[in-house]
């Protein structure tokens, strides 16, 4: 469906994701800190086997939206959330809905590395084992990390602390322990910021791999790095969701002024 | 840039005047009060130990079945002491790990901040309690109930002392545990419910184990007070050295036995009197070793995370 | 898929079982509290509770009558009646309260009490004597049970008493070996006189020690040493330092079992307690107060004892308050160094033999008498009424002098 937006003197057309496509859809989601409004009426849906980029200046609300996709916000106190957040046909904030439920089924890979201290096996088959899964745990552990692009690096040394692997290491366990568990959507909250150029890279294009199996939705603050890897690209300014749309249009020609001054670096 | 050459502390500093220098001096040597009064503990305990070693064999002292330098025919062996200190302390910790590791979790996860503080006062006010209080409840009111539930049960045992002495130790498990569950990062709590964890499997299977050095550390310093922990011991638990491991008879710790002979009257120079120092330094050195054990994992923790 | 997200328990044992653990957890962290402060609750009741007792005195010396609250309001008061009741004359009473030497003597062998009943009915004076026997000693509950059959099976000088054991008389009185007539007044002056000592001791080294550490100590291993000594030295069990009291002040230096002795023990004991809270308050005042008092033109030892010193004292003040109230409930090392001696008069000096609370109340309690533990346990409530009131002086001084930076 293809929408015309008038902004100032020009029109654009802007084809937002259809909700048959999307694997997450927000609606009016409005969000607070105690007094602190974080969010202000936001409103997109996630495509579902595609890269969608959530960018913007710090403290726009990029992580928070991100952490409301899976119910991580809950763990804070004195949230309170307005709206909807629909996926897979329920809103995971139905009173019915059990938070511990949903991140079973979205996945999170974190700013920092963070393994838990133990042998990079035990941290792969995590959630297996908090499922009560007992056996066939080899085969998932090895199948996530191929998928991680980590099984060669550590297949002989599974039984080594995670804590000794290097930091690009360290954030591609934390994907294959995301992932062993399988669920269709991965949110990834910065990976690659606490990283040097060539772990990014790697995880740049193992993000692009992943795209068959998974949605994948991550929160960047690095314009190229979006560009590089993302089919659409959310734009968040101040709490508000100022823009979304595939990639290329909003790098090439955005709509808002402010995406186009984020864009072009006068502010962020 | 370290303009001195000498190495003593007081020409660090040039060009000041005399009575700066006084100051500083005189604060140095009341800094090395501690020094002197650790030196002294050490000296005082392993001389007379020494002395008391050149009369009775150290076979004697680690195999002998009975403590009783009192009798006709003296006995000199710690194991009935050690035995009875094992007892109490033992059963002080079967109380006071669980209580105190399930506080230390309610305050590093759970409680809210007012609540936290309020349990915080709870435990201070459990620190705070007089040990001779704590004897005198465990003998006068808890030693009556328990004779009621286990037969045999004897006037002084180390059952009550042992159970009371749970809840005085307590706050030290649950202080130093709850610092080391709160010093685990919140990335791995927040990896563990990203992965669909409910908040008591993030307690047990990442906090615990990631903080399980600190916790170790919390429960070997409430062993080391439960070693040196004096009154509810010679109050409750008795001043009858015999090796035993039978927690419904009398025994004695090394510590009630220390008051009983303190309390009683020992010429110095006596060999009795050599055996309760032999007594004392066997008590300082297993504390010792406990309290540096439990400063060095701690050390090792903060490194890790840090 | 979309199912899994719908809490339904009942397609899912497994997660059901993970919920149930996980609420049956997050209750069971409140159960130790709540544990402990019951405790503390039974032991404060327990302890009041065996603060009275109901007696049955066999009356030797007395008269063994009792003597109404309208009657008489002084001690004086109820001497004269029961001196009437003995069957004295006005003239002989008259004499006898005027000789200081006969009265001194009554004093010393009879005590004058309010009870809260008698046979005779509530709260009524009675006069015992040291060589009143006891017949029975029964507990409030048991006592107050028995009390009907307990006054009916009484003979000619046999009296009842519901006796309170905590009362002021019982702060004022000597120690005695007779439970009758044993207080807390010796003890109480051996506490203050030791706690003054050992404070006047303590507070200047464990101050002085923080000053030096924190503000002058060059990074070098000594300085590491004191700090780690410091710290071990706070986890030496206390009897060990009664041990080194013993060998080297009462033997060593032959000061003997006296007050001097104890509180050189006792200061070593809390001295790192007072250190580490003032390296605490010193830790707390900021660089650039000491910057600013330095670029006035003072000098090291000015900037300390005019700007840093002041701004510690909520902080140390604190610190020895709870430092103090340690050392009040501490009974273990004085044992070691003479407080278990028996002490009968009140010290006159720093050389004088003493007794203090905690070590009057041990002996009550080894005394293996059942009216040693109504002492025992009004020395308790005493003692510990003392550290309620330093820990509430403590938590106001730190309220009321918590400078925010």
């Amino acid at each position: 469906m293809v929408q015309e937006v008038a902004i100032g003197h020009e029109t654009v057309r802007w084809e937002p994701v259809p909700a048959e496509d999307a694997v997450v859809q927000v609606q009016n989601l409005n969000l607070f800190y105690g007094k602190h409004q974080a969010l202000y009426n936001v409103s997109v849906n996630f495509p579902r086997n595609k890269i969608t980029a959530i960018i913007g200046p710090s403290g726009c609300g990029k992580s928070t939206l991100l952490r409301s996709l899976n119910r991580m916000n809950d763990l804070v106190p004195g949230v309170r959330l307005e709206g909807k957040v629909i996926y897979e046909g329920v809103d995971i904030y139905d009173t019915q809905v059990d938070p511990v439920e949903v991140r079973r089924h979205i996945g999170m890979v974190f700013q920092k590395p963070n393994p838990f201290p133990k042998t990079i096996f035990e941290n792969v088959v995590f959630g297996l084992r908090l499922q009560g899964q007992k056996t066939g745990l080899d085969e998932v552990a090895q199948r996530a990390l191929e998928r991680a692009a980590l099984w060669d690096e550590v297949k002989d040394k599974l039984g080594e602390i995670a804590l000794r692997l290097s930091g690009g290491q360290q954030q591609r366990l934390c994907i294959a322990r995301a992932i062993a568990t399988e669920p269709p959507l991965l949110l990834l909250d910065e990976p690659t910021s606490a990283l040097d150029p060539i772990a990014t890279e790697r995880i740049e294009s193992l993000l692009i791999e992943l795209k068959q199996h998974y949605s994948l939705v991550i929160v960047t603050h690095n314009m190229q790095q979006a560009a590089r890897i993302a089919d659409r690209t959310v734009f968040m300014h101040l709490g508000v969701l100022i823009e979304e749309g595939p990639t290329n249009q909003m790098f090439t020609n955005p709509r808002d002024k402010r995406t186009e001054a984020y864009i072009t670096g006068r502010f962020g | 840039m370290n303009t001195s050459t000498s190495t003593t502390w007081a020409s660090k500093k040039p060009g000041r005047s005399p009575g700066e220098r006084l100051v500083e001096a005189i604060l140095f040597a009341t800094s090395l009060v501690s020094v002197l009064t650790t030196a002294a503990v050490i000296v005082v305990l392993f001389s007379e130990t020494f002395q008391f070693f050149l009369r009775v064999p150290l076979t004697e002292f680690l195999f002998a079945p009975e403590w009783t330098p009192l009798f006709a025919e003296p006995r000199y062996g710690i194991g009935a002491l050690l035995a009875g200190t094992f007892l109490f302390t033992a059963i002080g910790l079967v109380i006071a790990i669980p209580l105190g590791l399930l506080t230390a979790a309610y305050l590093a996860e759970y409680a809210p901040h007012e609540q936290s503080i309020r349990v915080k006062g709870i435990m201070e006010l459990l620190e705070g309690v007089p040990t001779v209080v704590f004897g005198y409840f465990a003998l006068l009111f808890l030693t009556p109930i328990l004779q009621n539930l286990i037969p045999g049960l004897n006037l002084f045992n180390p059952i009550s002392a042992g159970l009371v002495l749970g809840f005085a130790i307590l706050p030290y498990i649950s202080n130093v545990a709850s610092d080391a569950m709160m010093a685990v990062p919140r990335s791995l709590r927040e990896a563990a419910y990203a992965l669909g964890a409910t908040k008591f499997e993030v307690v047990t299977k990442v906090v615990f184990p990631a903080a399980v050095s600190g916790i170790v550390a919390a429960i070997i310093l409430a062993t080391s007070r439960a070693v040196g922990e004096t009154m509810i011991a010679a109050i409750a638990a008795g001043q009858r050295p015999i090796l035993t491991l039978d927690p419904r008879e009398t025994i004695a710790t090394m510590t009630s036995y220390i008051v009983q002979a303190a309390t009683g009257d020992q010429p110095a120079g006596s060999l009795a009197s050599r055996a309760l120092f032999s007594v004392g330094a066997t008590l300082f050195l297993l504390t010792l070793g406990f309290n540096i054990l439990a400063q060095r994992i701690v050390e090792r923790y903060r490194e890790r995370y840090e | 898929m979309q199912r899994g997200l719908i809490q339904d328990s009942s397609q899912n044992p497994q997660k059901q079982q993970r919920d149930r653990i996980n609420r049956v957890f997050a209750r069971a962290v409140v159960v130790p509290t709540v544990i402990a402060l019951a405790l503390i609750a039974v032991l404060l009741l327990d302890t009041l509770y065996d603060t009275v007792s109901v007696q049955v005195v066999e009356v030797t010396e007395t008269s063994g009558k009792s003597f109404a609250l309208g009657q008489a309001l002084t001690a004086d008061q109820v001497i004269r009646l029961e001196l009437a009741a003995q069957g004295k004359s006005e003239q002989e009473i008259a004499a006898f309260m005027s000789d200081p030497d006969e009265m001194r003597i009554f004093r010393l062998r009879n005590r004058v009490e309010l009870m809260w009943a008698t046979q005779d009915g509530p709260l009524r004076w009675v006069v015992s004597s040291l060589d009143d026997t006891r017949i029975k000693n029964l507990s409030l509950i048991e006592g107050l049970r028995q009390w009907n059959e307990l006054k009916q099976s009484l003979n000619e000088n046999q009296q009842l008493r519901l006796n309170p054991w905590l009362d002021y008389s019982f702060l004022t009185r000597d120690p005695s070996r007779n439970p009758i007539s044993a207080g807390l007044r010796v003890a109480l002056f051996g506490t203050i006189w030791l706690l003054t000592m050992t404070l006047l001791i303590s507070i200047p080294i464990g101050v002085g020690t923080a000053i030096y550490l924190e503000e002058y100590a060059p990074k070098n291993r000594l300085t590491r040493f004191i700090e780690v000594n410091l710290r071990n030295l706070a986890g030496v069990p206390s009897i060990v330092f009664g041990l080194l009291g013993l060998a080297v002040f009462v033997r060593g230096m032959q000061l003997g079992p006296t007050l001097m002795a104890a509180a050189l023990t006792m200061a070593l004991l809390i001295m790192p307690t007072i250190s580490i809270a003032a390296r605490e308050a010193l830790r707390s005042v900021p660089d650039s107060m000491r910057l600013a008092a330095y670029a006035l033109g003072a000098t090291k030892w000015q900037m300390i004892s005019k700007v840093v010193l002041p701004a510690t004292i909520p902080g140390v003040a604190t610190g020895v308050i709870l430092a103090a109230a340690r050392a009040i409930g501490e009974a273990a090392p004085l044992l070691m160094v003479g407080a278990a001696a028996y002490v009968a008069f009140i010290p006159r000096g720093p050389l004088s033999e003493y007794t203090v609370l905690p070590v009057q109340i041990y002996l009550w309690i080894s005394a293996n008498l059942s009216e040693f533990a109504n002492t025992a346990a009004a020395g308790i409530v005493v003692l510990l009424l003392t550290l309620g009131g330093l820990y509430a002086l403590a938590f106001w001084v730190r309220r009321k002098y918590r400078v925010e930076w």
